[in-house]
């Protein structure tokens, strides 16, 4: 890989030993994918932030990051943690998990890192913009600011976005480059236009390509619509850039009229929904993966104003990031009469197999990892069919 | 025995070789604060020159990784044929030597000992000599030849093998092809109608580097010379039941697909 001399130094060791690490890091996966060049970023997000998930193994690490003066260099963002800061009694969450949570958000904090943990940072925490390179973790975060914004980035994992954060640089291979973000093959479908149906097609679209570049014909998602396509493809395959004609970007750019051509319509959504939905009733609903958007909001207040929740049996949790909570009070007002409005953290990443043991979602991305990440059997119906059933 | 890969996570260190021969998820896979390896056939990677054809699984296992090393259970090394983000990852802030691109897992077996120099990409293994030999599959539309080997051969002893035989210094592995072919069961073949990379197989301390061809034949009955003691015609998805020369079954797979 061709690094310049002030990469190299650093490489070196010449600016301490946290960030020679984070070098090697950064060169040894660039490496392995081909990178012939190192590339300046505009900012990062960063995955691996729930105890649950990174474990005493990963919370170690970020103290020894700490202890060694690891500080990032570009605006950052943090994903979801384990458990709302303030109402994890209220998830059943432990004294001794809390504590090692709230240790983990000081951490990450200590290095520079903007602390709003969520999966969707680029509603207002951290938005890149058109041509922008970037370094980000959560794959369906990922896979809209490539999709939607036009920003560039691969898939990072943890260690790599944060190593990548500490140098305002990433190894410039994959989806940095102009030849890998090519449609390699159009999607022809034919959708409700629902932002479930947006999840239902995803799933259907993960499942049939597992990865590749798709380009869509007949839809034209919003940012919610986006934000639910997004994390369904990215969960029930790797999908991490697609394009949207007439909608996204880069669509334009395109001559898609040689690709291979796949049809999406009803059998196909009912296959998706089928390999989404294996309990037939649920103790826990959870709304908001990735998290509510203010418009979101807005929308289930007034699906819920004036109704009552019968169903004691059945918790309901709404997720968002604190930033919306805190914009959105009389929506807030009128939700916490089912159930709390958590800020900061989701059904994927909080404990809940301890409490729970079957969860029902409007979520794709949840209703993939539910049962692997959380020992769930998970249910997945658009939010009127999963909140009308308690009512 | 030294080979040539490339280093993924720098450093130096001499260890026991331990083979895990699937790809491997530290998450699930070792447990972070023993070292025990919970897959395969078990056995401890700390200390150990761990050796795995790839990382797989989740994200996570970078931080197994770093578990291993917190508890003082880190392997000296890690090998692997081609390396992934998750344990380039581990081994990158854990500061594990690891080295990847060797040619193939089965140079190694358990109980070597081997000096990883990741700096260079290297790895010698202590004792190992290797020796280059040639594997081909004559291929009758149906049925593929295979000899049996004398009681008293040297290597591999009593088992059904391949037309096999040693490339001779300085020769091109395809005329070894041939030539064997020919010694063996008078058979004259032409250009191999397909040919393999080399693959690997460990016989106590020597290491074969085989090469393996197809060859397509029709009406040909062998005349076998001293060094078989008899030949059968065998349907491919017979070949793993036969007790063969290591690898045999993988090399007619690959031939035939």
């Amino acid at each position: 890989m061709d690094l310049t001399r002030a990469e190299e130094a650093i490489l070196n060791g010449e600016e301490g030993e946290g960030r020679q690490k984070a070098m090697e890091l950064v060169t040894a996966l660039g490496k392995i994918y081909g990178a012939e060049s190192l590339v300046d970023i505009t900012s990062a997000h960063l995955s691996g932030a729930s105890y649950k998930t990174i474990g005493d193994g990963g919370l170690k690490y970020l103290e020894d990051m700490v202890a060694g003066g690891a500080k990032v260099s570009v605006p950052s963002t943090l994903n979801p943690v384990g458990m709302d800061r303030t109402r994890w009694r209220e998830m059943h969450v432990t004294e001794a998990f809390a504590q090692k949570q709230l240790r983990i958000i000081d951490l990450y904090g200590s290095m520079g890192i903007k602390t709003t943990c969520s999966c969707t940072p680029y509603t207002g925490a951290n938005v890149p913009k058109l041509g922008d390179h970037v370094a980000w973790a959560e794959s369906s975060a990922l896979s809209f600011v490539n999709s939607f914004i036009g920003a560039r980035t691969n898939r990072e994992g943890g260690p790599g976005a944060l190593a990548a954060a500490i140098l305002g640089k990433t190894a410039n291979y994959g989806l940095h480059l102009d030849k890998n973000r090519k449609p390699t093959v159009v999607i022809d479908a034919d959708i409700d236009g629902s932002v479930f149906s947006y999840s239902l097609l995803g799933q259907a679209v993960g499942m049939s390509i597992g990865t590749g570049v798709p380009y869509f014909k007949g839809i034209k998602p919003q940012v919610e619509e986006a934000k639910a396509l997004s994390a369904a493809m990215a969960a029930s395959g790797s999908i991490a850039l697609y394009h949207a004609e007439g909608t996204t970007p880069e669509a334009g750019n395109f001559d898609v009229s040689d690709l291979e051509v796949i049809h999406i319509g009803e059998k196909e959504l009912k296959a998706a929904y089928d390999k989404l939905n294996v309990a037939d009733d649920v103790e826990l609903i959870a709304i908001g993966c990735p998290h509510l958007t203010e418009k979101e909001m807005h929308q289930i207040a007034s699906f819920l104003k004036g109704k009552k929740k019968v169903r004691k049996d059945v918790e309901i949790w709404f997720c968002t990031s604190a930033e919306i909570r805190d914009k959105c009070p009389d929506d807030v007002r009128i939700m916490e009469e089912f159930g709390p409005v958590l800020a900061d953290t989701c059904m994927v990443v909080a404990p809940i197999e301890g409490s729970f043991s079957r969860t029902g979602t409007n979520s794709a991305k949840a209703g993939n990892y539910l049962p692997t990440l959380c020992s769930q059997k998970a249910m997945c119906r658009d939010i009127s069919a999963l909140l009308g059933a308690v009512m | 025995m030294r080979f040539e890969g490339r280093m993924i996570s720098p450093g130096k260190a001499k260890g026991e070789v331990l083979v895990i021969p699937e790809p491997l998820s530290f998450l699930g896979g070792v447990d972070g604060a023993t070292g025990d390896v919970r897959v395969g056939n078990g056995g401890n990677v700390a200390g150990k020159v761990l050796v795995f054809p790839r990382g797989k699984g989740s994200t996570v296992g970078s931080f197994v990784m770093y578990d291993l090393m917190v508890h003082g259970k880190q392997p000296a090394a890690v090998i692997n044929e081609s390396a992934e983000t998750i344990v380039a990852t581990g081994a990158v802030i854990s500061s594990i030597p690891m080295i990847d691109s060797i040619p193939s897992i089965g140079i190694f077996q358990n109980g070597d000992v081997a000096t990883v120099d990741a700096d260079t990409g290297a790895v010698e293994i202590e004792g190992v000599t290797m020796r280059e030999s040639v594997s081909s599959a004559l291929f009758d539309g149906e049925r593929i030849l295979m000899l049996k080997r004398p009681e008293k051969c040297h290597s591999f002893p009593g088992r059904w093998s391949l037309v096999a035989g040693r490339v001779e210094e300085g020769e091109d592995p395809e005329d070894t092809a041939r030539r064997e072919i020919m010694e063996e069961t008078r058979i004259s073949v032409g250009k191999p109608d397909k040919r393999l990379p080399p693959v690997y197989t460990r016989e106590g301390s020597t290491l074969w580097k085989v090469y393996p061809f197809l060859f397509k034949v029709k009406d040909v009955e062998p005349v076998l010379n001293e060094e078989n003691e008899a030949f059968k015609w065998v349907s491919p998805e017979d070949v793993p039941s036969v007790v063969h020369v290591d690898g045999t079954p993988e090399v007619v797979s690959r031939l035939l697909n």
